[in-house]
């Protein structure tokens, strides 16, 4: 049976590379349409941005002509310096934003490095009662809770700080989630070889398990930081005086002070997105590996 | 010896988790409780009073016209998460295997998603310009004398939300099914090819069944992240005009810091979470049933 098979196909053979060929160059083609096709599509996901800052350089008459000027006819970067000076200035902002961005980011993903480490590989009493109560506070939208935390930082005295955004930044409840599963996801085998020769819990956790984990880490770091970076909700509700605006809250600021100026807008937008860019740029593979995972996973 | 061990292992494990858990029930769960209790206060922020209404809150809010508008508002809101899951979908089966640059093309659909905030909400705005910004002037190019006022008028602010809304998630949606279509068995799709199977009916037969999962996980993930969104929405209109815009959570966050309603905005609040509780629990009841490779 398998001889006649193999005798059958033998005569069609030398037609084959031919066909082969033509279905090639046939996908071929088609890859191409299709990859054109799928750019302009992406050109049309990112003309906001491209918009933002062309407008950003482009004279005050120039915003609204139309066919869209892409590439302004002269280079204006006064809405720039507008947006960089003065009395409120983006500087401001950007270090305000910076440093509670920062600072939640980095204590973030330690807490939630060494809490994800407990749930994940120690074993103890109430520990599965202790997770599950984590798991239901993730279902709890942050409406419920803007209200009694704004009662509670009146009443410490933290609102209307910066603190206000950094003490609760800290502590990020998807972070514990994402990093024990990573942790979960290391062989039992390498600590308990670690444990034989005589290393404890924090040894393992400093020396073995941390750098294992490196890109989940740098995975959450980006993430979070990014959250934080755009947070507006938080800052809105929590901070009143102008000098401790985080950069959306200056944003809004800004356009409330100048609503027909379109290009300082978009100058004050571009301020606002450029960062994230960058971070996007530099950290991308992290971020999608990281939005990928997490959600595959549930 | 045994009974030692177990205790120095639980000593250890609160000392990992502590640190965390002090502040999660310092930001989390007291504020839960707390915002519980207001529920069934008339608490307003500054006043020298508060009393216990027991339902009153709730009551009122079963009767308050305002609150009818900002559920319906948040039903056409939520209308975006299919359409931008849909849209995803195609790109995804796009990128997957059948272009060139797809890993620079893949970014560039991401990026919105990661960039995006209250600057880009603010470049909106000016995109949806009625009278003469890029997007009315395309319309108008292309032969419509009358297109719509998007965020200025009632009729179409929601749906301006919503072109953003859809935009925003399209990359994560697309990142997710991306991930999901990678784990489809090659054999699979060669097999349907060799049956004959033109790509439509590959897709249709065999690759959307096989998503499903993913589908019905970013569904409700994609439901909840937005039924939770206040922020663009805030930064653009502030629910306006009229109250065309006003979603549940912005209804919430107005109630409690524009009329400092303190108790009634914290039994809206409450509602929100019952949404999100059936959809999760959907999820769960779900899960059980779609996941069936």
């Amino acid at each position: 049976m398998e001889k006649s098979i193999a005798a059958n196909a033998k005569p069609t053979a030398p037609h084959a590379p031919k066909g082969k060929f033509r279905m090639e160059s046939l996908t071929q083609i088609r890859r191409i349409i299709l990859t054109l096709l799928m750019s302009g599509f992406a050109l049309l996901m990112i003309m906001p941005f491209i918009w933002m800052i062309s407008t950003s350089f482009k004279s005050p008459a120039d915003v609204f002509t139309y066919p869209i000027q892409w590439i302004p006819s002269s280079l204006n970067w006064e809405h720039h310096i507008k947006v960089w000076s003065g009395a409120d200035t983006f500087a401001t902002y950007y270090l305000n934003s910076l440093k509670i961005s920062l600072i939640s980011t980095i204590g973030a993903v330690f807490l939630s490095a060494f809490a994800a480490y407990g749930f994940a590989r120690i074993q103890f009493k109430g520990r599965e009662t202790l997770f599950l109560i984590y798991l239901s506070m993730m279902m709890v939208p942050p409406q419920v809770l803007f209200v009694p935390k704004f009662l509670m930082f009146e009443w410490v005295g933290i609102y209307n700080t910066h603190w206000a955004l950094i003490l609760p930044g800290m502590f990020t409840i998807f972070g514990v989630f994402m990093l024990r599963q990573f942790f979960l996801s290391v062989p039992s085998e390498i600590s308990e070889a670690a444990f034989i020769d005589g290393a404890g819990h924090l040894r393992i956790f400093f020396r073995l398990i941390l750098p294992l984990a490196k890109p989940a880490l740098a995975t959450l770091a980006i993430i979070d930081f990014s959250w934080h970076w755009n947070d507006y909700e938080n800052a809105l509700v929590f901070l009143i005086d102008k000098d401790l605006y985080t950069v959306p809250l200056g944003l809004q600021n800004f356009i409330l002070e100048n609503n027909v100026d379109y290009n300082g807008m978009m100058a004050a937008a571009t301020a606002g997105i450029i960062p994230m860019i960058i971070v996007f740029l530099v950290g991308q593979h992290y971020i999608i590996q990281g939005v990928a995972g997490s959600a595959v996973k549930g | 010896m045994h009974k030692s061990w177990m205790k120095r292992q639980s000593r250890l494990g609160y000392l990992f988790i502590g640190p965390n858990m002090i502040g999660v029930l310092l930001f989390f769960i007291i504020p839960a409780v707390y915002s519980f209790y207001l529920m069934f206060t008339d608490y307003k922020f500054m006043s020298p009073e508060t009393h216990f209404v027991g339902l009153d809150n709730i009551r009122r809010m079963l009767n308050d016209d305002l609150f009818g508008v900002a559920l319906r508002n948040t039903i056409v809101f939520l209308l975006a998460v299919p359409i931008s899951m849909g849209l995803a979908f195609i790109v995804a089966v796009a990128l997957n295997k059948s272009v060139y640059w797809q890993k620079t093309l893949r970014a560039l659909y991401f990026m919105p998603y990661i960039t995006s905030g209250v600057a880009i909400a603010f470049v909106w705005m000016l995109l949806f310009q009625p009278t003469s910004g890029p997007i009315n002037g395309f319309l108008r190019g292309i032969g419509i004398t009358n297109p719509p006022g998007w965020l200025s008028t009632t009729e179409w602010s929601m749906y301006a939300i919503d072109i953003i809304w859809i935009w925003f998630m399209l990359g994560y949606n697309m990142i997710i099914y991306l991930a999901a279509l990678q784990e489809i068995p090659e054999e699979l799709v060669e097999a349907a090819k060799i049956d004959g199977a033109r790509p439509w009916q590959t897709i249709r037969q065999v690759i959307w069944p096989l998503v499903s999962p993913t589908t019905f996980l970013l569904l409700i993930t994609g439901l909840i992240m937005t039924i939770k969104n206040f922020g663009i929405i805030q930064a653009i209109t502030q629910g306006g005009p009229g109250n065309s815009t006003t979603v549940l959570s912005l209804f919430i966050y107005q109630n409690a810091f524009r009329y400092y309603e303190m108790g009634y905005a914290a039994a809206i609040s409450w509602a929100l979470f019952a949404i999100i509780m059936v959809f999760t629990v959907l999820q769960w009841v779900g899960q059980k049933r779609w996941v069936h490779y």
